[in-house]
């Protein structure tokens, strides 16, 4: 095997779920068939890695200082959502027609993993928080023991700036049927249970 | 080897490959075993993926070969438990602990034990403190570096409750001058020695700090993570 060749299947390797095989067969299938958009994902990877940083206000990934969402001034700058990862903020976007600000961990509490306050990006979201403007900081992190430890603690920076800290509920599923639904969102859904009005 | 029906707890899980989760585990005869959970990220191991969550008493039936296990089934064995708050801060603490001083596959049934009453305290306590002491004692014991807190080490002399010492990992404990930073109160270390809280909050106080003291020379000098992670997101009363 040609050396260059040899070198692209390995980089491909970094992708996840990538293996030797499925590497090598991506390879062939870009030199074989598919030259022109070959190069054309050559030049938006490369634009990418290159240009690609972390906004400035609220860490998602952005090519310019301050992301299209924080620059947006039909916003509402009242709320700020905090979620761990790009994907979630996606994910709320797409799904809940929420207007307000991002913050973008990038992670969750976890000293096994090495991940504290500084790592979060706390820092940051301090600062934002002492800018006056947010009322409300809603808690996106994860229904996992670590994300809730990391919602108890931006919960505690948030009432110390005088800000109101909301949390997603967790519950049953739509559409489910609580006998297929696990011990612990059972347990869990039962106690938040809500007065029905 | 099959395994069939062993109680452990998840300590710690992250993301492996596409679907699937890598469990640190704490069983009850095996020890501490890392462990794949297959295809339990996607929608159909929701069900699965849930009970797979720190804290939980579960029963694991895992097939063990080589360094990884594999999950084949996991069940809740007991009500499950909720660590909130503060709780949950030392319950991340525990299970750094756990992963920190013990190696994969070395058991320790009164670890284990320890381990399993630890998680309801730290539910119904107050404050965390005096049941991690706890914890520590017991972790140290089961692994090997039980603490001496009846004698002390300059003579083998009974702890005077009204004198203060130093614990030096190595040796013991050694009497000092109450003005020392790691001074720690004889009646501590004895209330220590029989279970018993401190009477106030800075014998509790030195208490931690002598744990630290210890536990960094079991580490070989490291840090816990949770030291700093923790110590800036814990709530003080």
């Amino acid at each position: 095997m040609s050396k260059l060749l040899g070198e692209l299947i390995e980089a491909l390797r970094c992708l996840p779920g990538v293996g030797a095989k499925s590497a090598q067969r991506m390879a062939f299938h870009l030199l074989e068939r598919e030259r022109e958009r070959g190069l054309k994902l050559a030049g938006a990877l490369d634009q990418a890695m290159r240009q690609i940083g972390n906004c400035t206000r609220c860490r998602n990934f952005s090519e310019t200082p301050v992301c299209t969402l924080c620059a947006s001034t039909t916003r509402d700058r009242h709320t700020l959502c905090v979620v761990e990862t790009p994907t979630e903020l996606a994910a709320i976007e797409q799904a809940t027609g929420y207007r307000g600000q991002y913050f973008v961990l990038l992670g969750r509490l976890s000293p096994l993993d090495g991940l504290g306050p500084q790592e979060l990006g706390l820092g940051l979201l301090a600062e934002r928080l002492g800018e006056g403007e947010i009322e409300e900081l809603i808690l996106a992190t994860n229904p996992t023991v670590e994300g809730e430890a990391t919602a108890h603690y931006l919960a505690q920076l948030a009432r110390a700036a005088g800000i109101r800290p909301t949390r997603l509920s967790h519950g049953v599923p739509l559409g489910g049927e609580l006998e297929f639904v696990d011990r612990g969102t059972l347990a869990h859904a039962f106690g938040s249970r809500q007065a029905l009005e | 080897m099959g395994i069939d029906q062993q109680p452990g707890y998840v300590l710690h899980l992250r993301a492996y490959r596409e679907t699937s989760l890598l469990l640190e585990c704490l069983t009850r005869d095996h020890g501490r075993l890392g462990v794949v959970a297959r295809g339990v990220r996607s929608a159909r191991g929701q069900a699965l993926r849930a009970q797979l969550e720190p804290f939980q008493p579960l029963l694991l039936d895992l097939l063990a070969r080589g360094e990884l296990a594999t999950l084949r089934s996991a069940e809740p064995a007991g009500l499950p438990l909720r660590l909130s708050g503060n709780a949950g801060l030392a319950g991340l603490y525990l299970n750094e602990l756990v992963v920190r001083l013990t190696g994969r596959q070395d058991p320790h049934p009164a670890l284990f034990e320890a381990y399993a009453q630890t998680l309801p305290r730290l539910a119904a306590a107050e404050s965390p403190g005096w049941q991690l002491r706890r914890f520590e004692r017991d972790l140290l014991a089961a692994i090997g570096y039980a603490l001496q807190l009846e004698f002390d080490a300059d003579g083998g002399e009974p702890l005077d409750p009204q004198a203060h010492y130093r614990y030096q990992a190595e040796l013991g404990a050694c009497r000092c001058g109450p003005g020392e930073a790691a001074a720690v109160r004889g009646a501590d270390l004895l209330a220590l020695g029989q279970d018993r809280v401190p009477g106030d909050a800075r014998g509790l106080q030195s208490l931690r700090r002598m744990m630290r003291e210890v536990i960094r020379f079991h580490l070989g000098g490291a840090e816990l993570r949770s030291w700093q992670v923790l110590a800036a997101a814990m709530t003080r009363p």
